[in-house]
């Protein structure tokens, strides 16, 4: 079967919702969030480890820190994995699925390699204290371990679906067929190192802005911050540099006939990389005044290179005559209407939870609440509540018209 | 037709269906749990009696790292078990049901877990009964439909049963006897009334299951399932009424053992729940094996059974190898066993043992003979709970063929 038939045939026939032009910018956008965090996860696990063993009083309490840190990125960044991992399921529904029932076993496998590198962390971060020992060091060296397993699985999904000219080959065993699906069949070093470099450049960022976030507070210890701030400031530019000389070294190991390196949205993604190491490099100097000019640039900058993997990707279905702007339409205003609202409402409630965290966290004692705060609070149940009844009477009238 | 995973013994569906009963106790258990704290909360402020507080922090820290961590995960485990399992069902719901996903979505990030059911219900529901969705195609008329109130019903007072299962278990450790004490009581009266709210729902759910589904019920079910059922509400009743009388005397192995009771309920209603959507995946509209069975003329989307039987199973599926396309007296074992993949495998396993063996259930019928095992075929959608067998007469054969070389 020609491989454009076949991505044809397998394209599901109930067509999408809406444009897809909006699926991939929610796409794009979800998964520079993910990748954000799935490098902060890393990267602070790395940390926390690093300063485990080499112990003594500034590195034990930025280990505490930074496994504390690790609970919480990991939980954003599997939060926002599951975005992505709906919308590439809408648009590129040939290539995920087929890549992803050619190594099952695997696929299954990341949900228990996640669980346990997570329950490891947890331990780690619990019984750090009562446990002293470099053995007990074990289980974060291991949880890291894992972590980059589950990237490695990522990446081979991923890479294994831009390649639909292998997939029956994967899928053969003499003239019968493999469903033990036991196998990774691609993997790609440059490319799974530059989502993986990152994340001592983002920790070095995340450093940054923690020193320059608490810097603020007065039972903080003032010296204590300006050197995680320096050591941040450093990590940040010396692996940004080597991100981008891993990018240029993935860039020359792909199929001469994109000709990738004059694609615009490839040149404007390393642009603001270049901006960023620029930057980076200034922020030498004064770490925390540079905090959120530099975590600002590497968000835009992994927005950029995101949207340039998209681009790779477009790339790589082109050549089999994929595109998902030729997706059958089957639009369907109502449920799209209820999407664009509760995200609308969720980017309100968010920004709010975000705010009073913000707040909370810098004052030393209890925080006490602004009235413009209480009233964005109040808003908030209130968006929460029409939600509710809009849904629930829509859920009736419609139930009462279809069947009684 | 995707590429197939094989799970030997076992099926993939089976790996699905585990990781989904796991999934309903943490997941359930997050959003009731988050009501029994905040009402022992209240209940320590108010009186004074800052023991309590104790015990939700042991509760919170057991929720926080089981309920939040394995829920969220699982809960994506299923996803993925489901991509693997059947990839062109999930496909089906998400091209569908998308912009709902993403919804349930927006409130998982803003943490107000108590919509997430409102939201899943929907597209569970969906797939027993989608309703006027068969002629419309739209998105609210197969959300909200037959069985949409019921199940949701059922399953927002069962949760509290869930919590309190797990409350008990919790305090079951607890030093201080007052504080247990009144810990178990308390659960145990949130859980009398969510089990016995939830079994009244349950009565009404099962009236809301459409016509055919009701009859697979009744003339096939096996009878393990609804013992399932039965026996573990009835011994949770009496486990919730013994933790009132005696609280004290609960240990923490009875407590897990009520966590094991509460499984086996939880796997029986969701197997029976599969069951009675047999022979499709999403209900009226795509068979088990991935076939799409109907047509749903408002999206444009038309039967695949047509096109099979004209051209034959393996002509049209992508992932079939070259030499097998056509079948030959060669290739005809190996081609009729690549057909029995594909249109078998997501209810039978074709090895020995494990979910619905079938050799086991060619070698109960005696078929010996591919001229007899033809005629079978040919009449496979006279049971209920199967889909006609779909292809051309060469692939007949040759699945035929294979099908008694398994009962050698
Ligand atoms: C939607 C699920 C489903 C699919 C698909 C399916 N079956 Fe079945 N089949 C069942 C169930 C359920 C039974 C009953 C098992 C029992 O009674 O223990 C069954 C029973 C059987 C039996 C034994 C019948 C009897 O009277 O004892 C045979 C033979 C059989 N199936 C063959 C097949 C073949 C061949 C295919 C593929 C072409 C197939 N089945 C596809 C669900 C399915
Ligand atoms: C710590 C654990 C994780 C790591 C290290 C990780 C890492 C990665 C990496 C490196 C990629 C890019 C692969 C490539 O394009 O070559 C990726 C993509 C992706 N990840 Fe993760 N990930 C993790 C957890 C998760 C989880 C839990 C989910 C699901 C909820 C998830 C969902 C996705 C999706 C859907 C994509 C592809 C998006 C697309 O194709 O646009 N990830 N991840």
């Amino acid at each position: 079967m020609e491989i454009s038939t076949m991505l044809k045939t397998l394209q599901d026939p109930m067509g999408i919702p809406f444009y897809p032009i909006v699926f991939q910018v929610l796409m794009v956008l979800t998964f520079a969030l993910h990748i954000m965090f799935v490098n902060f996860t890393i990267g602070t696990t790395f940390l926390s480890l690093y300063g485990y063993l080499k112990g003594g009083e500034f590195w034990g309490r930025l280990s505490k820190s930074m496994v504390k840190a690790t609970t919480a990125n990991i939980s954003m960044a599997m939060l926002l994995g599951v975005a992505p991992l709906l919308f590439v399921q809408v648009v590129y529904d040939p290539f995920w699925y087929a890549s992803n029932a050619l190594s099952g076993a695997w696929v299954i496998g990341f949900i228990f390699i996640m669980m346990a590198a997570y329950g490891l962390t947890y331990v780690f971060y619990l019984k750090k204290d009562s446990q002293r020992g470099k053995g007990f060091a074990l289980t974060g060296i291991t949880a890291l371990g894992l972590f980059l397993l589950a990237g490695l699985i990522m990446h081979a999904l991923n890479y294994q679906a831009l390649q639909p000219d292998k997939w029956l080959g994967w899928y053969m065993k003499g003239n019968a067929v493999n469903t033990s699906g036991t196998s990774l069949q691609a993997f790609q070093l440059p490319r799974f190192l530059h989502f993986i470099i990152p994340s001592f450049a983002m920790t070095g960022i995340f450093l940054m802005l923690y020193a320059w976030y608490f810097q603020k507070r007065e039972d903080m210890d003032q010296g204590y911050l300006d050197r995680v701030g320096v050591i941040g400031a450093k990590m940040a530019f010396l692996f940004t540099a080597l991100q981008a000389v891993i990018g240029f070294w993935w860039l020359l190991s792909l199929p001469g006939e994109f000709n990738f390196i004059s694609n615009p949205i490839f040149m404007s993604g390393a642009g603001l990389g270049l901006v960023l190491l620029a930057l980076l490099y200034k922020a030498q100097n004064a770490p925390l005044k540079y905090a959120v000019p530099a975590v600002t640039g590497a968000f835009l900058t992994i927005l950029g290179m995101s949207y340039a993997r998209e681009a790779l990707r477009m790339k790589y279905a082109g050549r089999f005559g994929y595109s998902i702007f030729d997706y059958k339409l089957n639009i369907d205003w109502g449920s799209t209407v209820l999407f664009l609202g509760t995200f609308v409402m969720g980017l309100i409630i968010i920004a709010y939870l975000l705010s009073i965290a913000y707040k909370s966290g810098r004052t030393a004692g209890l925080y006490d609440a602004t009235p413009l705060m209480h009233k964005w609070g109040r808003a908030s149940i209130v968006l929460l509540l029409m939600w509710i009844v809009i849904v629930a009477g829509l859920g009736i009238i419609i139930s009462v018209r279809n069947y009684l | 037709m995707y590429p197939i995973w094989e799970v030997p013994n076992l099926t993939a569906g089976i790996i699905l269906a585990v990781i989904a009963t796991f999934h309903i106790l943490p997941s359930h258990l997050s959003t009731s749990a988050m009501w029994f704290n905040v009402y022992i909360e209240t209940k320590a402020y108010k009186e004074d009696k800052p023991e309590l507080l104790e015990f939700i922090r042991k509760y919170s820290l057991l929720l926080l790292v089981f309920a939040y961590v394995t829920g969220s995960l699982s809960g994506i485990g299923i996803w993925y078990a489901a991509t693997v399992a059947n990839p062109r069902g999930i496909s089906g719901l998400i091209h569908n049901y998308v912009w709902g996903w993403a919804t349930e979505w927006v409130f998982f990030i803003i943490e107000v877990t108590g919509i997430l059911m409102v939201v899943i219900v929907g597209i569970l529901a969906f797939m027993l009964s989608p309703g006027k969705w068969i002629e419309t195609g739209n998105f609210f008329d197969g959300f909200f439909n037959k069985t949409y109130w019921s199940q949701l019903l059922v399953r927002t007072t069962l949760m509290f049963a869930i919590a309190a299962v797990y409350a008990i278990a919790a305090a079951a450790r607890l030093k201080n006897e007052e504080v247990r004490k009144f810990i178990i009581k308390t659960a145990s009266k949130w859980g009398l009334a969510g089990l016995l709210l939830g079994g009244t729902a349950f009565f009404w759910y099962l009236k809301t299951i459409p016509a055919a589904g009701q009859e697979l019920i009744q003339t096939f079910a096996p009878q393990g399932l609804k013992t399932g059922i039965i026996a573990s509400f009835v011994l949770l009743l009496f486990y919730f009424i013994y933790a009132n009388l005696k609280p004290l005397t609960i240990r923490l192995v009875t407590a897990v053992l009520a966590i094991a009771v509460l499984f086996a309920g939880i796997w029986s209603t969701e197997r029976m729940r599969e069951i009675i959507r047999k022979p499709y995946v999403i209900s009226q509209y795509m068979y088990s094996n991935q076939i799409i069975g109907n047509d749903i003329a408002s999206k444009n989307v038309t039967s695949e059974t047509n096109l099979i039987n004209q051209k034959g199973i393996l002509a049209v599926s992508p992932f079939v190898p070259e030499p097998l396309r056509v079948v030959n007296d060669a290739n005809m074992i190996e081609a009729g066993k690549l057909i029995a993949r594909i249109e078998c495998l997501s209810c039978h396993t074709l090895d020995k043992s494990g979910l619905r063996p079938m050799p086991q259930m060619v070698e109960r019928r005696g078929f010996t003979d591919a001229e007899e095992m033809k005629v079978f075929l040919e009449g496979l959608d006279g049971y209920a709970y199967m889909p006609p067998f779909m292809g051309k007469k060469k692939k007949k054969n040759a699945l035929a063929n294979y099908l008694v070389s398994l009962n050698r």
